[in-house]
Formats: C-alpha cells, structure tokens, sequence
C-alpha cells in the first residue's frame, strides 16, 4: 500500500510555501536591531548596543530584562516557572522570549534603524 | 467502513475511551517537553485523532475531540486558564479540517496531507487568538518557529499514522467491524 498520495504533496508543497512566507515576519533583517518590551499597553524601545537593565512590573511582580553586549535576556521573573529566564540570551532579529504569566514580551526587531541618539527609553 | 453508513449506530463508548486515553497519555508525552509558550502544542495528542478518521462515526469523531481537549486541559492544569481557550480552539479546527479533508478527499490524500492541513490549521488558530487576546501584532514573530515545528512535526506524525493504517491488524478489525 502507498504512504504517499499526490494529495499529500500539494498539501505539503502549500503549507511549505506558508511556512516560508511566515519569515516575512521578521522584516528587514539587515536593519539595526532595536529590543522592544511590551507589556500590557506599554512598549519600550531600546537600542541594543547599548547596555542597560530594565525592571517590569506586572500582574505577578517584577520581570528583570538586561542588555548586554548586544545581547537581551530575562535574569529575573517573579512568575512560578521561569520559562522566561531559561529561554536564554536572544541576539537575532525575529527571537523572542515570553513571559505570559507576568505579561511581558520581549522580541528583537530589525526593521526600525535608530536615529543618531538612538530611539531610547522611547515609551507609548 | 459499515458503521458510517448506519447513521443509528449507538457510539462505540469502550473504542472512544481507548482512543481518549491514547490521547492523554501522548498529552502527558508533550507536557514533558519544554516549549517557549504554554499553548504551543507539538501535536503528539493528534495521532488518535488522525487514526480515528477512518474507524469513527462522526458522532464518535466529535466526542473524542472533545474528550482530547478535557484531557489535554487536566495535563497540563490549564482547564480554567485562557490556554484552555488556545486548546479548544485548535483542536476544533484540526479535528474539523481532518475530517472533512479525510470524508471528501481521502482517494487523493494520505494521513501525511491530512496531518499537515490539521496541523496547519490548528498554528494559524492559535496564532491568530494569540494576535487578537494577548500580544497585538507582535505576535506575527513567533509563527516561523510555530508553523515550522507544526508542519515537520505534522509530517513525521502522518508518516507513522500511514504505517499504522497500513499495517496494523487492530486497526483493520475496527474498520471491518
């Protein structure tokens, strides 16, 4: 008996082609990476060449965000599973890391280059 | 096939429990592996979803979709939580474009197409609640990694889902009884 019907290959062949047009998502690549910080309806932008730590506060406490040597990561949560903090340092355009339970995102965008000064501490 | 075609067929409650706690038990398999989110779903707990296509009645089919998402719920504790509500939406759209993918298209597609149409399905649900409930149009940037493990995940499930329809002489007895 067959494994494969020709359905399967236009199946698989469309959703490769979804699959590929998802990376659209990260932008333009190339662009000087900013980190932006959301919570709730807060964002922050930050450059990341430029070190800094950033305290969150949410529904379940703080969420502690640092920025060092062109890299982001969590080094604190209050929340109880610290999925957060094991995600690790990120330092590409498109990585992410979640902390749901205290409602704070953090992604690395590409798209947006800083203006000389930087776009810094930028909140809305 | 014969119990498709009586639509008074009382549901099979011993064959649907059998199935519900494969399910369950591939839920416990997955909570066991870590993910970014908690709503990410690797999809293990569809392997009895997709085996049941061609063995349930539709009646059947539906009880055991939504036994799937309790179990899943009572897994991973979210039940009350809004991942219940990630849960409930996927599974319906996977468990909806399987079948009807299964009932009119099964002479042309296998359990790998249909596997990857219900996984496909289930991502793009979930992404879009998770643009519209939590983070905004942020979102968008954690579907490469979503759709890329649904699709090459969905993948290796059908592959093993079409040797178990193929092969399997438990399998055969349940479509021929």
């Amino acid at each position: 008996m067959k494994v494969l019907k020709i359905g399967d290959f236009v199946i698989a062949i469309l959703s490769a082609v979804l699959v590929s047009l998802s990376f659209l998502s990260y932008g333009n690549l190339s662009g000087n990476p900013t980190v932006h910080i959301k919570s709730g309806a807060n964002e922050w932008i930050y450059d990341i060449v430029h070190d800094r730590t950033v305290s969150i506060s949410g529904p379940v406490g703080s969420t502690v965000i640092e920025i060092i040597d062109s890299r982001v990561h969590v080094s604190h949560s209050d929340c109880s599973n610290k999925v957060c903090v094991a995600a690790g340092w990120k330092d590409s355009v498109g990585e992410w890391i979640i902390c749901l339970p205290n409602n704070v995102f953090v992604l690395i965008e590409g798209d947006r280059t800083p203006t000389p000064g930087g776009i810094d501490d930028t909140a809305f | 096939m014969t119990q498709h075609s009586n639509k008074h067929h009382p549901i099979r409650i011993d064959l649907v429990a059998l199935l519900a706690a494969f399910t369950l038990f591939l839920s416990t398999i997955e909570y066991l592996i870590p993910k970014p989110v908690p709503f990410m779903r690797i999809g293990l707990a569809n392997l009895p979803l997709m085996i049941a296509l061609g063995i349930l009645a539709p009646k059947e089919y539906a009880l055991l979709a939504l036994l799937k998402f309790l179990g899943q719920g009572l897994v991973t504790g979210t039940i009350f939580s809004y991942v219940a509500l990630f849960s409930l939406g996927s599974t319906t759209a996977s468990a909806c474009t399987m079948y009807f993918l299964y009932r009119i298209g099964k002479r042309w597609v296998g359990m790998v197409g249909i596997g990857i149409a219900g996984a496909m399905a289930s991502n793009v649900v979930q992404l879009a609640l998770s643009r519209y409930i939590l983070f905004g149009p942020g979102m968008w940037l954690i579907a490469p990694p979503f759709l890329t493990v649904g699709f090459v995940t969905a993948v290796l499930l059908g592959l093993f889902a079409q040797q178990f329809v193929n092969r399997s002489v438990w399998y055969k007895s349940k479509v021929a009884s």
